[in-house]
């Protein structure tokens, strides 16, 4: 499992996150809409998980192991965050 | 046009028919899944054809509607009435589209489009200043919705372009709640810069699915996308390349027609018909000429060359050749074998004469004869009969376009409509059918526009708010009855009397001895038309007149019943089957007559002094051979002399073998004209086969020319 709640209310993802993990990101993001998603840990993540951060718009902490996630993704959803 | 282009339009047409009908059914009741699904399907077809011809701008298109119903197809958002309004639009710009091609044989290319093109290009490198003086390579990338079943990660293919330069990722629509999230349906739209060569973006791009575009930048010029072989396909183009030059003359016609098919095939299956198309020729001369340099040559310059307009996006669906249960047939080879038939009908008629002139010599073989005549001609009926069946067309090809129509009336008017249509499967000549649309399309419109009466006027008269159309179609032995009605407000008799009076229609007089239902039928008179004002929708200045003509032209009548507060009833009952006589006009005595094309040999105009009497009659000699003339208009009793002109214009015609000349005024048109036979009073005038309709309503009477010439 590489997308998961912590008890502290926070969502973690770590490693690289596939397609498959998607549906649970959302499920997380839909159960708990305030909670801030740590990506520190995570290397790479498929562009389903990526959709899925972009629709959401949580608060994000990074900035995340992965180069190309860092140097690209992350500026790209600072870019299209809501409000 | 070149076969993929005819294939394409045939098939789009189609596919947009399928989808118009099926997206006016989802709007009555949008969660008819599995009429979303068909339409999504033809949706999706057109794209894969668009794509297959290489028409990007239609791709584009067709994709935005696609996404519309593959969000309503996943629940994401219902299928509002607006929304298949954008679909329909979307099928209108794509018929436009087919027009254009059908035309000129060619894709269209608008300036505005090509504009259109280049705005994110240009965005993208306002919004990325800093990076613009080392780009060389831009792309946008829209990858397929369904993409992420396939195993693609579209946004790791990006971010791992070599050279990447600038990179930005926006939803295709606007993000729904996330509560109706998808998360396995692609969204995104991504632009990036490179610095890296158009062909090594093109390489890395390769086997995506879904829309890329890819544009060079550095002089500012927009160059198309390169020409690229996967590299698999360029390994098998070589190795046939290499094989080729190890030909020997044991081996060698064996050695071209292997390696000529391999390249063929690879070509095709990328995606390169034109250059498949090149190698095929290649082969056949290396053939020919009996040496493996054109092929070879030929497969070298494509591993090597650009050939321009051939790109990597389209990859054929490669469909399993399915039974083919119906053949598609060019309308003008079924009308060449209707026309054969009718001159087979001529050939069986003089067989039958020379038959019956055996009978009279007492010929032996009369018997004989005769009979076979009578089993030919039973096979010839036989043979029509199956002939004509293959002209017939389901009356839904001309039905299937009302549903639209109505629709948007009923949005201009401002009345809310229901149309039904019931037994569109109904089955009638395919000259039937096609003529159908127009008249129907004016009884509609009067029928929308003058018979329903406003909402208020409705609540008033205590009817539904939404009013009734209905066209229903039947077969009725040989004959195909089509009913029009709608629940309006009926024909107003006093405005018809008011207004044939005001016309000069009929008089006060013919008013006062006229039944309901003669009344009635006056609205198809010339010049009647009772619209208070001429709206956009109907009064165009083609009046019920031109319905009615348009109908008895083709051996139909037309019949309106209606009955005031209650509605209006147009009846059409046409001929199942029409055979279509040509005949050639003539004048004569100031009249014009119908000359059946099979009966005339030639035309030929000699100087009056040609014409010798032979006792009471006259005659020419023409090419050896004298031939008895007779006045058309004397022989027809339109006029005592003969007119004094220098010269005479003469139809040789035959009958039976007999040749005979016609001295007429001027020669006319050629026509196609469906023949009436002669009904009521005119039963039995001799001379006289037949009567139709000309296209300004005037009968032309049709000469039975053997009669004549008796």
């Amino acid at each position: 499992m590489t997308v998961r709640l912590t008890t502290e209310g926070t969502i973690e993802l770590e490693g690289s996150c596939s397609s498959d993990e998607a549906e649970a990101l959302l499920q997380h993001v839909l159960a708990t809409p305030n909670a801030t998603v740590d990506w520190r840990g995570c290397e790479a993540a498929h562009t389903a998980v990526v959709q899925v951060l972009m629709a959401a718009g949580p608060k994000i902490l990074g900035p995340p192991v992965g180069v190309r996630l860092e140097k690209w993704v992350q500026p790209m959803l600072a870019a299209n965050m809501p409000k | 046009m070149n076969e993929f282009l005819t294939q394409f339009l045939i098939e789009s047409r189609e596919f947009v028919e399928q989808a118009t009908e099926g997206l006016l059914v989802l709007e009555q009741s949008p969660h008819d899944a599995e009429r979303l699904d068909s339409v999504f399907r033809a949706f999706h077809t057109l794209k894969g054809g668009a794509g297959i011809v290489e028409f990007a701008a239609m791709e584009r298109a067709v994709h935005a509607a696609e996404e519309i119903l593959s969000s309503a197809r996943s629940g994401k958002h219902a299928l509002t009435p607006t929304l298949v309004g954008d679909c329909l639009a979307c099928l209108d710009q794509v018929i436009r589209w087919l027009d254009v091609i059908e035309q000129t044989g060619e894709l269209p290319s608008s300036p505005a489009e090509s504009r259109a093109d280049d705005t994110w290009l240009a965005e993208m490198l306002d919004s990325n200043p800093d990076v613009r003086a080392r780009v060389t390579t831009a792309l946008q990338f829209i990858p397929a919705p369904d993409c992420f079943y396939q195993g693609e990660d579209p946004l790791a293919r990006v971010t791992s372009l070599p050279e990447l330069l600038a990179l930005e990722v926006e939803p295709v629509v606007a993000w729904p709640s996330l509560n109706s999230l998808d998360p396995y349906q692609c969204n995104l739209v991504l632009t990036a810069l490179t610095a890296a060569s158009m062909s090594e973006v093109t390489e890395h791009m390769q086997g995506h699915s879904g829309t890329c575009e890819i544009r060079a930048i550095g002089t500012g010029q927009i160059a198309p996308q390169d020409w690229v072989l996967p590299s698999q396909a360029r390994e098998i183009l070589s190795a046939q390349r290499d094989l080729l030059a190890h030909a020997t003359p044991a081996n060698f016609a064996g050695f071209i027609a292997s390696a000529g098919l391999t390249a063929e095939n690879v070509l095709r299956s990328c995606a390169h018909p034109e250059a498949a198309a090149i190698v095929a020729q290649a082969t056949q001369k290396s053939l020919a000429e009996s040496s493996s340099d054109s092929l070879r040559i030929s497969i070298a310059q494509l591993l090597s060359s650009k050939p321009a307009a051939l790109t990597e996006n389209a990859r054929p669906s490669v469909k399993p050749e399915a039974a083919a249960q119906t053949l598609r047939i060019e309308a003008a080879r079924v009308d060449a074998l209707v026309r054969l038939t009718g001159e087979l009908t001529v050939a069986k008629n003089a067989a039958g004469h020379v038959a019956k002139l055996a009978q009279e010599e007492g010929n032996a073989l009369a018997g004989v004869l005769k009979e076979r005549h009578s089993v030919l001609s039973r096979l010839i009926a036989e043979l029509q009969e199956s002939v004509l069946a293959m002209r017939v067309l389901p009356l839904r090809s001309v039905l299937q376009r009302f549903p639209r129509v109505v629709r948007e009336m009923s949005a201009n008017l401002g009345k809310p409509l229901k149309l039904e249509i019931e037994g569109d499967d109904t089955e009638a000549d395919k000259a039937i059918v096609e003529m159908l649309f127009e008249p129907l399309l004016h009884i509609v419109r009067n029928a929308i526009d003058h018979g329903i009466e406003s909402p208020a006027d409705r609540a008033a008269r205590g009817k539904p708010s939404t009013a009734r159309i209905q066209i229903r179609a039947a077969r009725q032995g040989d004959q195909v009855l089509l009913e029009i009605s709608d629940d309006g407000g009926g024909i107003d008799l006093e405005r018809v009397r008011e207004v044939a009076k005001a016309r000069g229609i009929a008089t006060e007089e013919d008013l006062r001895s006229m039944s309901e239902t003669d009344i009635i039928d006056l609205v198809f008179a010339a010049g009647f038309s009772t619209a208070a004002k001429v709206t956009e929708l109907s009064g165009r200045g083609v009046g019920m007149d031109a319905v009615r003509t348009a109908v008895e032209r083709i051996g139909g009548r037309v019949s309106v019943e209606s009955r005031a507060g209650h509605g209006t009833n147009v009846r059409f009952s046409l001929p199942f089957s029409v055979m279509m006589t040509d005949v050639m006009t003539v004048e004569a005595g100031g009249q014009m007559f119908g000359v059946p094309l099979d009966a005339i040999v030639e035309t030929v105009s000699v100087p009056k002094t040609a014409i010798k009497g032979i006792g009471a009659a006259q005659a020419i000699v023409l090419r050896n051979r004298t031939i008895p003339v007779f006045d058309l208009a004397s022989v027809l009793a339109l006029r005592e002399a003969t007119p004094n002109d220098t010269a005479a214009t003469i139809v040789i015609t035959t009958m039976a073998g007999h040749l005979g000349g016609l001295r007429v005024d001027c020669i006319g048109e050629r026509l196609e004209v469906i023949l009436k036979p002669l009904d009521g009073l005119l039963t039995g005038i001799p001379g006289i086969t037949g009567t139709t309709l000309l296209g300004d309503g005037r009968v032309l009477l049709v000469l039975d020319i053997g009669e004549l010439l008796q």
